[in-house]
């Protein structure tokens, strides 16, 4: 059912709202792109109003399994993912910064592949298996990705860091050994403000055991 | 009240003593002289644990009991005058908690300081109230609503019934200018007076020169996009008032609450404990602060209002427009004779367009003469962005002066050199030869003859520079705290905010260094009004030369207290006393305890020491100056420009943070990459309305535009302050895009004379035509 990453991106259907608008994310964005439309599978079929198994408008009990924990929750179907991340359950490490997917900013792992949270209603990750910044390492650790941004000042205002890290995370867990090219790729879709680029590939390429020039990013 | 002190200053080899007068009871100056352990290494964020691990929590990140969110309805029309605004069926809504409609000017006005953008408003005062309200550009508040969830406030948004009268508006800037253009304030145009500035005789100086360029550049409005969007949360206990807030400037952006709810500001206390950027954009409480308090007090409840991407982009600041015709006139051997700049340009209802800094600041050169013109339009206020006016002012003047050296047949290196500015302390001839080795510059040639680049139909290359200038600003007031306690607990405590450049971990390094101690065991306590601890807004590259001195003079009252206790313990008197290693030590190489140990002497269960920064030493650290080269390869058959790489040679006194340092060089270089290539905002015309307020739309540069970047550092010491810090926020952003633009003109042979140098511009450049 997942599409692997670097198989072609697949594209959009129509009519579909802008919640469900997808952005790829580069050669990694096919996996995204694939979480994606997996995920909606379930709000298609029951797309017509006052079909059976129709969700809402009004809350609706959602049970989600966020950081290999149960959570339940009731809530709207509109609500996002990443709006019931943030203001329902307190997971603010995932950052709301376009609201569009355009930014990579609230990027969380699906089912192991990455995706935008603010595309992906929180209806539509049930069943899923959803892992967040916060779950990234065991609490009160740090995963060596986590070590290396920090080694490496690979953030600044570290308002886009969590999303870099979660998307760095699936890059390397598929791709164990990549080039800075690869690294280029995978984190195109997200955006830095402050400009922190050069020292996310040093970060992610030094968390891979690559050899790293310091000061020099390419 | 003044001493007399020698301090040697200078940079590498090039040192010098000079005497310098400080106020009395500053520390012992840190000039090129003195060795420090901390101060200068390579410090990981102390901060970096909660900002990868998403544990740190911004503004946006707040959630209190009970919270409610707020949510802003804008005017969808560039100009009109707004008759009825119905809020009654948006207030019947389940959930809705408050209603509040800005439908006087005053509300405005209210809310205005003198940082904080907007317009003090005094012509749309003045109007009479039956007039209502006008709105002045597509995005301007007109009502707030407060709903239990972000999904009803934003069902209460649409409805609200205003009925708006539409008025003639105007959002082009040539437009804008001409006569019988539609007036954004009625009283007067919209082209401001002159802003004339002039030293020497500029024609006289184009008299004597053998060569004289001009032309006219031209730079589109830049929005800010810190990611991090405007936004606050606030809660009212009785009359006083707690908002977290994404600010750049806590105590100004509580001044402005105090002043606009007619409290003492002591009764209002702002928090920032993590930013997500600002870049000048976020001075002020603006509208945005007022009116979460303002919901806050109506509902009786928590509110958080944070904008959205849309509305970053519409209402939240910018960098002004700029039209720049430019005439520079040389000797043939380069020496410069007159500069003569005319610019107008437009940062919406408000803001200035000044970019004439670069001309009066970077090189010699006798007479000088600049007139600028804000121009008025019915589009969003400017704000201060990065280095505001440099960026713009760089471009026209380091392109003007590459035309130049290729008419006279001069490398433009050398035309920079010939008409450099000698001061002491002065790195740049330092920097030039760094950045210029580092990239190969004698690597670069004349540019091609026209036609002749498109002809080959090969990638081109080229080779382009540009000098960074900035004032040094900063000083007092500042006020810091620091305290030991009895377990060896160390705190240092200002209320500054991190606004992302490692400010809290650049604290922990000079109160590290004083009390010889690692970084990582000093608890920083900062961007909160609440620890009573003043400091200026982070804008400027103010923040770590006003802080630090008041750090380090806490620091050393703490020491001194610190020592005067444990002295008995070790039978010496205090002054024989050391710290460091996290030991306290006898100087003569007796005994010694651990600082902790130490620390359990104490007859007082805490220690402390506040400090206030002293005035800045005369006469030392005016200005902050760097150089930046760039190559690049243009596609002739797209117009596609790639940056291959960039050096960037920069100087921020003393280096506090090597890490943080070379990052902040990285990123004003990545800002300045941007802004070359591919920012600009795009209204349309006929509906006065923004096309591009997404970061889909509105480029900023993201993994795959990354050139390499080689990040230099010259240590320069030149103490206004005990520290010898002076800055380093605004400098790198400078000269990127006149460097970039440079190496594009360089390598197609033809003069790039507008921002953002998109394909279209390069193929009509090739082409030979006239843009479209």
């Amino acid at each position: 059912m997942e599409q692997s990453k670097g198989k072609k991106r697949k594209r959009r259907g129509h009519g579909l709202t802008r919640r469900a608008f997808l952005k790829g994310i580069g050669v990694g964005g096919g996996a995204l792109g694939a979480g994606l439309l997996a995920a909606e599978a379930p709000r298609r079929e029951g797309a017509a109003a006052g079909a059976p198994g129709t969700l809402g408008p009004g809350p609706v009990q959602v049970n989600l399994k966020i950081n290999g924990q149960p959570r339940s929750l009731r809530i709207e179907p509109r609500v996002t993912l990443l709006d019931a991340l943030r203001d329902r359950l307190d997971l603010t490490g995932a950052k709301k910064i376009c609201d569009r997917g355009e930014c990579g900013g609230c990027a969380v792992l699906l089912d192991g592949k990455p995706v935008y949270a603010c595309m992906l209603l929180a209806v539509d990750a049930r069943g899923r298996s959803i892992t967040t910044i916060e779950g990234i390492a065991p609490k009160g650790d740090l995963h060596p990705l986590q070590e290396a941004f920090v080694a490496r000042d690979a953030l600044q205002c570290g308002f886009c860091t969590p999303g870099f890290v979660v998307a760095s995370k699936a890059l390397l867990d598929e791709t164990p050994q990549p080039s800075l090219d690869q690294v280029r790729q995978a984190l195109c879709g997200h955006i830095c403000r402050c400009g922190t680029y050069p020292r996310i590939f040093e970060a992610v390429l030094a968390a891979a055991g690559r050899p790293v020039k310091a000061g020099r990013t390419t | 009240m003044a001493e007399t002190r020698k301090v040697r200053i200078g940079y590498g080899a090039r040192l010098e003593e000079v005497e310098v007068q400080v106020p009395d009871g500053e520390p012992a100056i840190w000039d090129a002289a003195t060795r420090l352990d901390v101060v200068g290494t390579a410090v990981p964020r102390l901060d970096g644990p909660a900002k990868v691990t998403g544990r740190a929590k911004y503004t946006y990140d707040v959630t209190l009991p009970g919270m409610l969110f707020g949510k802003i309805l804008r005017s969808p029309h560039p100009h009109a005058r707004i008759v009825t605004i119905d809020t009654s069926k948006a207030a019947r809504l389940a959930g809705v908690k408050a209603v509040i409609t800005f439908e006087t000017p005053e509300f405005f006005a209210a809310v205005e300081s003198e940082d904080s953008g907007r317009p003090v408003d005094e012509a749309a005062k003045a109007e009479p109230p039956a007039g209502k309200r006008r709105v002045l550009f597509a995005g301007e508040e007109v009502a707030a609503v407060a709903a239990t969830t972000q999904e009803i406030a934003e069902d209460a948004l649409h409805l609200i019934e205003v009925k708006y009268e539409p008025l003639p508006h105007v959002v082009d800037l040539d437009e804008g200018r001409k006569p019988g253009a539609p007036r954004v304030f009625p009283q007067h145009d919209n082209t401001l007076k002159a802003e004339v500035r002039e030293q020497g005789d500029v024609e006289a100086g184009f008299k004597q020169a053998d060569q004289v360029v001009e032309g006219t550049y031209r730079t589109p409005v830049a929005l800010h996009n810190a990611l991090e969007p405007h936004g606050a949360v606030a809660r009212w206990e009785g009359k006083t008032l707690t908002v977290w807030a994404s600010t750049q400037g806590v105590f100004g952006f509580r001044d402005d609450l105090a002043k606009f709810f007619k409290i003492p500001p002591a009764d209002v206390r702002v928090i920032t404990e993590y930013l997500g950027g600002g870049f000048g954009a976020k001075f002020g409480a603006g509208v945005v602060g007022a009116t979460a308090a303002l919901l806050a007090r109506r509902a009786q409840a928590p509110v958080k209002l944070m904008l959205d991407r849309h509305e970053e982009n519409l209402a939240t600041g910018n960098r002004p427009s700029s039209v720049q015709w430019i005439k520079v006139g040389a000797k043939r051997d380069g020496t410069l004779t007159a500069i003569h700049l005319k610019s107008y340009g437009s940062g919406g209802i408000a803001g200035g367009a000044g970019v004439s800094g670069p001309i009066w600041m970077t090189y010699a050169c006798p007479n000088l003469r600049s007139e600028e013109q804000d121009v008025l339009l019915n589009t969003g206020f400017a704000m201060p962005f990065r280095a505001p006016g440099f960026p713009q002012g760089s471009f026209a003047l380091e392109s003007a002066l590459d035309e130049l050296a290729d008419r006279l047949g001069l490398d433009p290196l050398d035309l920079r050199r010939k008409n450099y500015i000698e001061r002491p302390a002065k790195p740049l001839m330092e920097q030039y030869a760094l950045a210029a080795k580092a990239i190969g510059w004698e690597r670069r040639q004349a540019p091609p003859a026209q036609g002749a680049a498109r002809a080959s139909g090969k990638p081109l290359r080229g080779l382009g520079m540009g000098t960074a200038v900035w004032p040094v600003y900063g000083g007092p007031p500042t006020e810091a705290t620091v305290k030991i306690h009895t377990d060896g607990a160390v705190e240092c405590i200002c209320g500054t905010q991190d606004i992302g450049t490692g400010t809290r971990t650049a604290m922990a390094i000079v109160t590290a260094e004083v009390l010889g101690l690692k970084p990582e065991q000093v608890r920083v306590t900062l961007g909160d009004t609440g620890t009573g601890m003043y400091s200026p807004a982070s804008g400027g590259s103010v923040t770590l030369n006003s802080i630090l001195p008041a750090v380090r003079a806490a620091a050393e009252g703490a020491r001194q207290k610190y020592l005067k206790s444990v002295a008995p313990a070790l039978g010496a008197k205090p002054e024989d006393l050391d710290l460091h290693g996290g030991r306290v030590v006898a100087k003569d190489g007796g005994k010694s305890l651990a600082f902790a140990q130490g620390a359990s002497r104490l007859k007082t269960a805490v220690i402390a020491a506040q400090a206030s920064r002293a005035e800045n030493y005369k006469d030392r650290a005016a200005e902050l100056v760097g150089a930046q080269f760039a190559e690049v390869e243009v596609d002739p058959e797209t117009g596609r420009v790639r940056v291959l790489k960039v050096t960037a040679a920069h100087e921020c006194g003393r280096v506090i943070n090597r890490l943080a340092a070379e990052s902040q060089v990285n990123g004003g270089v990545i800002m300045g990459l941007s802004y070359a290539l591919l920012e600009r905002r795009v209204i349309d015309s006929p509906t006065g309305n923004v096309l591009n307020a997404n970061l889909e739309d509105y480029k900023v540069a993201g993994t795959l535009e990354m050139p390499e970047i080689v990040p230099i550092l010259v240590e320069v010491y030149d103490p206004a302050n005990s520290i010898g810090v002076k800055g380093l926020g605004e400098p790198p952003v400078v000269p990127t895009a006149a460097a970039i633009a440079n190496a594009v003109s360089n390598a197609l042979g033809v003069r790039m004379t507008e921002l953002p140098l998109t394909p279209d511009r390069i193929l009509a450049a090739l082409a030979g035509t006239k843009e479209a």
